[in-house]
């Protein structure tokens, strides 16, 4: 569906994407997970054609070039500011961005009632953006990406400062999206989304895209081994291993009467372990 | 995109912008109602209009008989019109191409003489009245006006005896020293003065309710003056009243006012990220640019005709020529539509152009006549003004109400405008561009 190629963009001397290619499939939905200033909002901007690359391509499949402006009707972009007028209600924000895209008449006004029902914000629909809360505008945000009805969406960080009632309603439209066909470049910095949304994930950070996987493979090759945490009377133990039950249960039988095991955790490699194995440093640095 | 959705685009970005400004109580109140409180505020602290509602005419006195000073003491007193003595004939069609009278009343030498041979001649004075043919309703009015001021001196002349038996006498003199009436006709003409002189004496004896038998009513059926209006061709190179130069100021406000708002709104695009979305749908940039240059363009047109529109309905400012005036004010909105996208897109961040157009305008302004006009600059300030687009659209727009330009004299502030206009489209365009990429 999205083919990246050898994609490179720097501003003076910060190097902002290196050399980054990677291939989305139709109808997956591909997390590009990074801290701020990874380099993900600069990839989606070039997904979308309004960054050029210094080198490289971009190419959706079966329409081209996403910097020739037929070629963005295939595109919806939530970005990662909110991209709303305050002043306009959310029915008129929708049917403005509509309009720009060539919708017009009764099917607008439908497409509008029909997106504003999707994100939750139909009962609001005539009141003004600038008096929703920071997640209704969020949703709002998200709805005018999805105004045209575009096989590909690119949503850039879209639960970025929301509460969790709308951060839930956000990730339960992007499922609803990705079953219903759409394919989505979804980019975070929040592992637990990108881990309970994305059938792929690309990790990205200063620019680079070191790993690309489902998160079982991501895991696999770069998580390293389970953690087994032993809490005794007078000390902590922290166990590396493969196989955490098998040292449980060893840990158990061998406990000592004057020391003994008042607790034990497993913590089991994620997305963030993958991450401070490739780059040193945690997700949240 | 093809031509008809790619107008539909720039549409919806316009109308979008239009109503973003609409809906913003301050920038709609600095855009739209404040250059109004201002221009008025400011013609009345230049004098304001004082003389509203009433014609001003002008009167040349060259005869200075009692009969002349009393039909001039009747002309001052009309109502609904301003007198002012004008020492000469020269002086009176003066103010009349200048525009500061609609007309000027000649009574020219030999006027009591004119009213005392009336009956012998059968024609009263001549009097020769100047007027601005721009303004046909005031002269209309001002014909009717001496036509009755006329009958009142005739009037008057039956309710005083002696000045008519006096001219009744003249009258018989002159038919009886005439060659060309023959004795038939000399004396029944002797008879009917005899029989108007009895009838003057029993008109004018009270009767019993102490009134005369004959009133003045009855006696106006005559026409004693031949009012001849002469059109004199107007010089339009000076203001009637304050407003007509408080006007322009108005609309540099105005026009400020929209500048200002949509450098801000185009700011708010880039920073708030509007923007993005604008340029992630199937638009080019030129459809954006040219959205947000009809929005422009429409606040000003919009701001400028309000403007005109009340001062002139309310405050006698003078519309001579409409179509020159549509013309001026389109150069206008152009060029600031051409400065606003320029400055929109001249700092490197949205809220840096925002202030940095903000300043930039306001200079404008003030150099430009915003708040003095320019020709009350002193003379080191006019080379100054004229690096203001404000001041040539001021130049334009009184060019086509009190200055009266010709299209020939309207050309080089119009030319300038344009120059302004495509200077400011195009820099802003390829700034806007730069921006873009960046």
């Amino acid at each position: 569906m999205l083919r990246l190629s050898h994609l490179r963009k720097t501003y003076g001397n910060l190097v902002a994407v290196d050399d980054v290619s990677l291939e989305v499939r139709k109808g997956e939905v591909f997390g590009l997970l990074g801290p701020n200033g990874a380099g993900k909002s600069t990839t989606i901007g070039m997904c979308v054609g309004l960054i050029s690359p210094d080198s490289g391509s971009v190419v959706i499949e079966g329409a081209g070039d996403p910097t020739q402006d037929s070629v963005r009707q295939h595109l919806g972009v939530a970005p990662q500011a909110l991209a709303i007028y305050d002043d306009l209600t959310g029915a008129e924000n929708l049917s403005l961005f509509g309009r720009l895209y060539g919708l017009g008449g009764r099917s607008l006004g439908d497409r509008v009632h029909r997106v504003l029902d999707l994100v939750g914000l139909l009962p609001r629909a005539s009141d003004r953006a600038g008096v929703y809360s920071g997640g209704m505008k969020r949703r709002l945000n998200l709805a005018a990406a999805l105004i045209h009805e575009p096989p590909l969406l690119l949503l850039d960080e879209p639960t970025a400062g929301v509460d969790p009632q709308s951060r839930n309603n956000i990730l339960d439209t992007v499922r609803d999206l990705a079953k219903a066909g759409k394919t989505i470049i979804y980019t975070t910095h929040y592992m637990e989304e990108a881990q309970r949304l994305c059938d792929r994930i690309g990790i990205i950070d200063k620019g680079r895209l070191l790993c690309v996987g489902t998160v079982a493979e991501l895991v696999n090759s770069h998580g390293g081994k389970s953690v087994v945490r032993v809490d005794r009377s007078h000390k902590h133990e922290r166990i590396e291993t493969d196989d955490p039950l098998r040292e449980i249960s060893r840990v158990l039988s061998a406990s000592e009467s004057t020391d003994p095991v008042t607790g034990v955790h497993i913590d089991k490699p994620d997305l963030e372990s993958v991450f401070l194995s490739l780059t040193g440093r945690s997700l949240r640095d | 995109m093809g031509l008809f959705a790619g107008i539909r685009a720039m549409w919806a970005i316009a109308w979008t912008d239009v109503r973003l400004l609409l809906r913003d109580r301050a920038t709609a109140f600095f855009t739209f109602v404040f250059p109004v409180i201002f221009a008025i505020f400011f013609g009345l602290v230049f004098g304001g209009d004082a003389k509203k509602g009433k014609i001003e005419i002008a009167i040349v006195q060259h005869d200075q008989s009692m009969l002349a000073g009393e039909f001039v003491k009747n002309l001052m007193t009309m109502e609904g019109f301003v007198a002012t003595m004008a020492p000469s004939e020269e002086e009176g069609e003066r103010l009349v191409r200048e525009g500061r009278a609609s007309a000027c009343v000649i009574i020219p030498q030999g006027f009591d003489k004119g009213i005392e041979t009336l009956f012998a001649t059968g024609k009263g004075p001549q009097i020769p009245v100047l007027v601005d043919p721009s303004r046909p309703g005031e002269n209309g009015l001002l014909q009717g006006r001496l036509t009755e001021q006329s009958f009142a001196m005739m009037a008057k002349s039956f309710s005083q005896p002696d000045r008519l038996k006096k001219q009744l006498q003249q009258a018989r003199d002159s038919i009886a020293h005439s060659k060309d009436i023959d004795l038939q006709r000399k004396l029944m003409f002797g008879t009917l003065f005899q029989n108007i002189e009895t009838f003057v004496n029993d008109a004018n004896k009270p009767g019993e309710d102490g009134k005369a038998a004959v009133s003045d009513d009855i006696m106006s059926k005559f026409s004693p003056m031949q009012i001849e209006m002469k059109d004199v061709r107007k010089q339009r190179n000076g203001p009637t009243n304050a407003y007509e130069v408080s006007l322009p100021q108005g609309i540099v406000w105005g026009l400020m006012g929209c500048v200002t708002a949509f450098v801000s709104t185009l700011a708010r695009d880039r920073q708030r990220g509007t923007l993005v979305r604008l340029r992630s749908a199937p638009v080019t940039r030129w459809h954006i640019i040219g959205g947000k240059a009809i929005a422009g363009f429409l606040s000003c047109m919009l701001v400028q005709w309000l403007l005109i529109a009340i001062f002139a309905t309310f405050f006698h400012v003078r519309v001579p020529n409409p179509s020159m005036l549509v013309v001026a004010t389109v150069f206008s909105a152009c060029a600031f539509v051409g400065v606003m996208m320029f400055l929109a897109v001249l700092g490197r961040s949205g809220e840096g152009s925002a202030g940095f157009g903000r300043s930039v305008i306001l200079i404008m302004a003030l150099i430009g006549g915003g708040t003095l006009p320019v020709f009350f600059m002193p003379a080191f300030m006019k080379p100054v003004s004229m690096a203001s687009p404000f001041k040539w659209a001021v130049d334009a727009i009184e060019g086509a109400t009190w200055r009266g330009y010709n299209m020939q004299q309207m050309t080089f502030p119009l030319a300038v405008l344009a120059g302004i206009a495509i200077g400011g489209f195009v820099l802003g365009s390829m700034l806007f561009r730069r921006a873009m990429r960046e």
